[in-house]
């Protein structure tokens, strides 16, 4: 594989004019890690991974991503190497069939069917859906769809992962599928949640968002256990740390008794 | 599940249907979309009291159905909105053309002939374009259309709208229901909030479209790449089937063939 590479440098963004949602934002990623990328709901976290694979080409500043700045001349090179996950199956899977939606990456790459067919067994052997494989798309569960949609984003084999909320709408075992799933696959990969107990169990850094900037980066641990923190930017710690905090104050209690 | 849900299934089933490998599928796209042309031209410029010298044209939707082995149950009843739309079109003209014409030794209303006529004719060009699309994928259509050099831009709209029907429809399907949820007595959406349930639909699915169709460009597709892989070139066979048909169309249209057979036995 590629060396996996974004660097995002003073980028600022808006939808409309006078309403920046990314304000001179940086950061950057290279390597093979999980990186959580947490923050309110509507803070940008989505807009910024649509910059990343250049949908909106309207900001300032600079996005490399394996070196190459994004721009329109390098879309095309730069859309072959990260695979993009979105939140809504439903915009992914447009093909009837699982089978043909996993193949259309790398049919519209014109690679000869005996690849398309060789990538489609293997992305949906990585996702533990081959038995799917000859379903309609529209008779899948949500949780299936989803499992789906990735498989439709490795068969394209990118160096770079970028999910949008992977875990919403997933049934507590499909969420633990999709946690190995994140676990083995060896790409460089974001990961947008608010899903804190995800982010803890699979990402090893953590950039926190806010006010159109990245405010903290750093290890998970860290900063998933900074309640205060968390707190002061809508964001509650994960379900399991709250457990063991409860705890810790119940025990508290006891030895004060 | 709801109605609009239910047309999202039937087009993917379609789609289904379309990419089976029945002998008339494999029939080059581009010839059975002429020969659609053809078979519609022809059925249309029927005059319009020649209902038996129409009956005729049924040969080809018939033989298409068995060829094709498909289901002729399963025509009527996806095209059971649209049909008697079709059918209403002559439904006056008994009561417009008081005129009366021969036929044979009978006495004959020609508004009655004329209704008949004009509802075969929508109903026979109804089942061509039904059977073009039962056997013919969207991308392949969209191959046979770039091989008459349309323009790109056309063709990728063509196939980009067959595509966002469904979501259009799945669309309708989940804003329906959530209403119905809220409103249980109701049956339908009342007519007071019609306009805002259209506002918010086509923005939700413009909205849905914009990400389909974003997720496709992530995916590397260009529509001009996509189908173009469809082309394929025409072969003997292909002309054959195309030339027989033809002919026949010409031969039914212009000579009252089922009234010449029916001459020799009678
Ligand atoms: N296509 C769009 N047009 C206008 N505003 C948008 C659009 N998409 C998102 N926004 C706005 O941009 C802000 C950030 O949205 P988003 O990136 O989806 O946030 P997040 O993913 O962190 O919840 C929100 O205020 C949202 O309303
Ligand atoms: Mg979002």
């Amino acid at each position: 594989m590629r060396e996996a590479e974004i660097a995002v440098e003073g980028v600022s963004f808006g939808y409309e004019k006078g309403r920046k949602i990314l304000k001179e934002l940086s950061f950057q990623a290279s390597g093979t890690e999980n990186i959580g990328l947490i923050g309110e709901n509507g803070v940008g976290k989505s807009t910024l991974l649509k910059l990343l694979v250049g949908l909106y080409p309207e900001f300032t500043g600079t996005i490399r991503i394996g070196g190459m700045p994004v721009e329109k001349k390098n879309l095309a090179k730069i859309r072959s190497q990260i695979g993009y996950v979105f939140q809504d199956s439903d915009s992914q899977l447009f093909c009837a069939s699982v089978d043909e939606d996993v193949a259309f990456a790398p049919r519209n790459y014109g690679l000869p069917e005996a690849e398309v067919e060789r990538r489609v067994e293997r992305a949906l052997a990585m996702t533990g859906t081959l038995h799917l494989r000859d379903r309609k798309n529209y008779s899948l569960s949500g949780g299936e769809k989803k499992l789906v949609a990735i498989a439709g984003i490795l068969s394209m084999s990118p160096d770079i992962l970028l999910m949008d909320e992977p875990s919403a709408a997933l049934d507590p075992k499909n969420r633990r599928r999709l946690i190995g799933i994140l676990h083995e696959l060896p790409q460089l990969k974001i990961i947008a949640s608010h899903d804190m107990d995800l982010i803890l169990d699979t990402c090893s850094r953590t950039l926190l968002m806010a006010d159109g900037r990245i405010v903290r980066d750093g290890a998970t641990e860290e900063i998933l256990r900074d309640g205060e923190l968390l707190e002061a930017h809508g964001l509650e710690l994960p379900l399991r740390l709250q457990g063991q905090i409860e705890i810790m104050s119940g025990k508290m209690r006891t030895d004060i008794l | 599940m709801n109605r609009a849900e239910g047309a999202a299934r039937e087009i993917s089933r379609l789609d289904m249907l379309a990419r089976r490998d029945q002998r008339v599928n494999r029939i080059h796209p581009l010839v059975k979309f002429l020969l659609t042309v053809g078979y519609i031209a022809a059925v249309v410029s029927f005059p319009k009291y020649d209902v038996f010298g129409l009956l005729g044209m049924m040969v080809y939707p018939i033989a298409t159905f068995l060829l094709g082995e498909l289901s002729v149950r399963d025509a009527f009843r996806r095209l059971r909105v649209v049909l008697p739309l079709v059918c209403v079109a002559g439904l006056f003209n008994p009561l417009l053309d008081q005129n009366r014409v021969r036929l044979g030794d009978v006495w004959i209303s020609a508004g009655v002939l004329s209704m008949l006529t004009l509802m075969g004719k929508g109903v026979f060009s109804l089942l061509a374009s039904y059977l073009l699309i039962a056997t013919t994928t969207a991308e392949a259509l969209c191959g046979a259309l770039s091989m008459l050099r349309l323009p790109e831009a056309v063709i990728t709209q063509f196939l980009l709208t067959f595509r966002y029907i469904t979501v259009l429809l799945e669309e309708v399907g989940r804003m329906t229901q959530a209403y119905a949820l809220r409103a249980p007595r109701q049956k339908g959406v009342h007519r007071k909030v019609w306009g805002p349930f259209a506002g918010q639909l086509l923005l939700r699915s413009m909205d849905r479209a914009n990400e389909v169709y974003e997720s496709m460009l992530l995916r590397g597709f260009s529509g001009k790449r996509f189908y173009q892989r469809q082309r394929t070139p025409l072969c003997g066979r292909d002309l054959a089937y195309g030339a027989f048909w033809l002919a026949l169309f010409a031969l039914f249209r212009f000579f009252p063939v089922l009234l010449l057979v029916g001459g020799i036995f009678l």
